[in-house]
């Protein structure tokens, strides 16, 4: 009688407590939203505007007359704006795309090594590898200059390629390093069992489970190095070998009033990057979490 | 003999080898294991290793800004005694502190708390979970343009708004006032990582036992009780790696205050890595910029000591 009594009340108490709770919650993930969200609508936004549009006071939400004209100028090769723009795009395709191969062909073995076997300074080379995501690039930046200019590869896209491995290898290297680690290794040792090589046993049994940890992995290295701007900033100077971000500044200051051209430029550079993320969000967030949450 | 007894046989065997033998002897019967990672520490040698000592040995050197660096004169410590004497040295350090602790402070409780409220069951979880990490995933330059333009004294939306509302009677100039740019800067990078410390703390809240926080329920802990008591001592590791992660990406943040204000308005948005730039490719002062770099590298290693062993902590356990 005395517990039914003294339950009540507090079942009652919590109740409330957790509608609370909730609408707090929702009033918190609205705003959050719109705080997230409305950055990237203005830049949509404004890219349709026309230049005039843009510059009006007080800015229209909702644009008053929706025009595809700087799309269509950055997207036409034969027009100069263009041809320029999509110089860039491509630069930036095929660098990412060659850092992010390179940089899973290294990484691939050398994780598998890290993550399997126990040779002496395991742990201190695995760290000395983790310990290049705690310095900045600009760092880097003045000994890599020296020593591109000592190669002769100061403004080539080389030069930008092996400098991307500088963090694609390290951070692959230890998000594949989680996914292996998460394969059981008795599944390995009964390839072996049944007569396959180490190797046969790693292309035929561990490389399939890892498939998803490999797309992942080669997804955040490409995106890493396709918004990377510092050396491509610093290695480059000629006009055509520029990658988008670099390509956007002087965008920027040549074209220094043509906001919704600007906007547009970025949308467009925004776009492979969250479309190939939000489709492969789930991997890409288990990768990235991968380690972190272990202990 | 059975398969057991053959197993206990041999790992006491490898454990007595392992005793007795020399570390070269390991490193020999390991070598085949080297090779897997041969190509990974080669490229980490040229462009890592080197990088790092030849920052440490031009630190020392008065590099002429010809760039030849053939002509550079040993110097000894003058590098470091000249940053550290320099006012601009303080004035930097202190709007670096600010903006990376206020940038850790806010991204981390903005999504830690986005990471509580998604970590509820409600039908379109997943889309905003999506489009809540968008900001994470585009470029740093783009979303730098679009916040100038957000920004932007004369046609920025935000200065719009707040007139409209009556908040002030003229546009405020964001970027170009000493007293706005560094908060003003701090907000976009917020808005930039929020989303990491979002999915970083939503996996560490999938890893709270069920059972741990009804069993606490039952025992009539209420909302708050539940997630002090249970929830955040089940967090602590996760929320020890992101605050480090967020901090060390803070404080080696370049592109979105380079592009933004370059370290204006006389100086009030400057940055140590801003500094460090500005002192090598716009002053081609190498010797001073590599100085510069030392000092902020000494800073890392210190953080670094602590996420690393933030990192091995699971490790050791399961090598155990």
């Amino acid at each position: 009688m005395s517990t039914a009594i003294a339950t009540v009340p507090t079942a009652g108490r919590r109740q409330t407590g957790a509608r609370g709770w909730t609408i707090t919650g929702w009033i918190f993930l609205v705003l959050l939203l719109l705080f997230a969200f409305l950055p990237m609508l203005w830049m949509l936004l404004t890219s349709v505007k026309t230049q005039f549009g843009a510059l009006q006071y007080p800015p229209a939400w909702i644009p008053t007359e929706v025009t595809f004209e700087q799309y269509h100028r950055l997207l036409s090769p034969t027009n100069d704006v263009g041809h320029e723009f999509l110089g860039y795009l491509w630069n930036s395709v095929w660098i990412s795309a060659a850092t992010t191969v390179l940089s899973v062909m290294i990484a691939v073995p050398a994780a598998y090594a890290f993550s399997r076997f126990r040779f002496p300074g395991r742990k201190w080379l695995f760290f000395s590898v983790l310990f290049r995501n705690m310095f900045p690039a600009v760092v880097f930046l003045m000994p890599l200059f020296v020593m591109m200019r000592f190669l002769g590869l100061v403004n080539t896209q080389a030069s930008l390629i092996l400098t991307y491995l500088t963090f694609g290898l390290p951070l692959s290297i230890w998000l594949l390093k989680g996914f292996y680690d998460n394969i059981p290794i008795q599944l390995e040792q009964a390839a072996r069992i049944d007569g396959a090589t180490r190797f046969q046993a790693f292309m035929l049994v561990v490389m399939p489970l890892s498939a998803p940890g490999i797309v992942a992995t080669a997804i955040y290295s490409f995106i890493t190095a396709w918004n990377e701007y510092v050396y491509a900033l610093t290695f480059l100077n000629d006009k055509s070998k520029l990658t988008l971000p670099v390509g956007l500044q002087r965008f920027f200051t040549e074209y220094a009033t043509n906001w919704p051209g600007l906007m547009a430029a970025s949308f467009i550079m925004s776009v492979p990057v969250v479309l190939m993320f939000l489709i492969l969000q789930k991997y890409f967030v288990r990768a990235l979490t991968e380690g972190a949450v272990k202990s | 003999m059975t398969l057991a007894a053959q197993h206990v046989r041999s790992l006491t065997s490898s454990q007595a080898r392992k005793r007795a033998d020399g570390l070269l002897a390991r490193i020999y019967r390991h070598r085949a294991d080297y090779l897997y990672i041969a190509p990974a520490l080669g490229v980490m040698l040229l462009v890592i290793a080197y990088p790092i000592a030849y920052t440490f040995y031009l630190s020392f050197f008065s590099t002429p800004p010809s760039l030849a660096m053939s002509e550079k004169i040993f110097v000894g410590f003058e590098n470091y005694t000249r940053i550290l004497a320099a006012r601009s040295f303080h004035e930097v350090t202190l709007n670096t502190a600010i903006w990376t602790v206020a940038s850790t402070f806010f991204a981390f409780v903005l999504g830690f708390g986005a990471a509580i409220v998604l970590n509820r069951e409600f039908i379109g979880r997943g889309l905003l979970r999506g489009i809540l990490l968008v900001p994470y995933v585009i470029s740093a330059v783009a979303a730098s343009y679009v916040w100038r333009w957000i920004y932007h004294s004369d046609f920025g939306v935000i200065g719009a708004v707040a007139m409209q509302i009556g908040l002030t009677d003229r546009p405020i100039n964001f970027l170009d006032n000493v007293d706005w740019v560094l908060p003003s800067l701090i907000v976009v990078n917020v808005w930039k990582e929020f989303p990491f410390a979002m999915i970083m703390m939503l996996a560490g809240l999938q890893t709270v036992p069920d059972q741990l926080l009804r069993a606490a329920q039952v025992d009539g802990a209420g909302v708050w009780q539940r997630f002090w008591h249970v929830t955040f001592p089940h967090l602590k590791g996760v929320t020890l790696i992101t605050v480090l992660l967020l901090f060390v990406a803070n404080l080696n943040h370049f592109t979105i205050p380079w592009i933004m204000t370059g370290g204006g308005p006389a100086g009030a948005s400057e940055i140590w890595i801003t500094a460090i730039y500005q002192l090598a490719f716009g002053r081609i002062q190498f010797g001073l910029a590599s100085a510069y770099s030392v000092i902020l590298f000494l800073a890392m290693i210190v953080i670094g000591y602590f996420y690393v062993r933030a990192l091995t902590r699971g490790d050791d356990r399961r090598d155990a």
